[in-house]
């Protein structure tokens, strides 16, 4: 049995769901978007390596900044981590175990929260901005897009852990945080991605 | 501390801000909502919208006014602070305008109506 046919297996019952048959909508449209999202983070990668192999020389930080390579890898392993409690949480919920739910969703909204705010106190410390050089505007371009998406995830989380704490989902009904747990894990791969080519590539 | 270490606090004082605002306006939606009629089966085009076209200039005004800053600052206010508030007020309204439009459609499945 495929993901999406397990999916597919626990949702609502035609007449009382959301869906008669096949892959429910809202899974569609999730994996329609985060298609769309390839394409956009596919864009900015070509951008990042066109610039790269255009101004090879002077590829590195601008005079006075320096990237930060432990606070990056920290807030790597941070998000990494938080794609496994999404996944125990997607687990828990499957199980019918609605406290699991929401003792893990909320710890990775804890997560998500926490490389944010880390995100932001690296950009505090770096000693370059996005104007200065082709350097600074493609990294703050990459890794600001990324992290307006960890910020969109968070506010899906949000709502999850609202609902979850209203008992709204079930074994049998809980579509939408398997649609926000797809979109989390593209999230964190992106961020592997990012950090792999613009910390251990330089 | 600069002025663009300020503004990064500033950033992640919204970012909790909104996150908190979510989480309350969520919480409030449930409760309203405890005892919603089922949707009708099938499947549901929402209506045309002028909301993503106004969310779109939202976001070029801001991404503007991080583009065309002052030297010394994280991003001109006069395109980025009119730009986000535009497009979190469409993106509001945009949520609020596809709530009403299924709670529309769910009342539709009580009176037989065919799916939509």
């Amino acid at each position: 049995m495929t993901t999406v046919e397990a999916h597919a297996a626990d949702l609502p019952q035609p007449g009382r769901g959301r869906r008669e048959a096949g892959v429910p909508t809202p899974l569609v449209g999730m994996l329609l978007f985060i298609a769309s999202e390839v394409m956009f983070f596919g864009g900015l990668f070509a951008a990042y390596f066109n610039s790269r192999a255009a101004h090879a020389a002077a590829w590195h930080p601008p005079p006075g900044g320096e990237l930060d390579m432990p606070l990056a890898a920290v807030l790597t392993a941070i998000l990494v981590s938080s794609s496994f409690t999404m996944q125990f949480g997607v687990a828990a919920i499957r199980r019918g175990d609605q406290r699991g739910l929401r003792l893990w969703v909320g710890l990775t909204l804890v997560l998500g929260v926490l490389f944010l705010l880390g995100q932001l106190y690296d950009y505090s410390r770096l000693g370059f901005g996005i104007g200065d050089g082709i350097f600074g505007t493609t990294f703050y371009t990459l890794t600001g897009f990324h992290g307006a998406h960890v910020f969109g995830g968070a506010v899906g989380l949000t709502v999850i852990l609202s609902r979850a704490l209203q008992g709204q989902f079930s074994a049998g009904n809980h579509v939408a945080v398997e649609a926000v747990s797809i979109y989390w894990h593209f999230v964190d791969v992106v961020w592997i991605a990012l950090f792999t080519t613009i910390y251990i590539l330089r | 501390m600069t002025d663009a270490t300020v503004g990064y606090f500033l950033i992640g004082i919204a970012i909790l801000f909104v996150l908190g605002l979510v989480f309350a306006l969520s919480s409030r939606q449930g409760r309203l909502q405890q005892e919603r009629p089922a949707p009708p089966p099938g499947v549901h085009l929402p209506t045309g919208s002028y909301l993503p076209v106004v969310l779109a200039v939202g976001a070029a005004l801001l991404g503007a006014g991080f583009a065309f800053r002052p030297e010394g600052m994280i991003a001109n206010i006069f395109l980025a602070v009119p730009g986000l508030l535009v497009l979190v007020g469409s993106i509001f309204a945009w949520v609020r305008a596809a709530g009403r439009e299924w709670r529309e459609i769910e009342r539709g499945a009580h009176d037989d109506a065919p799916g939509h």
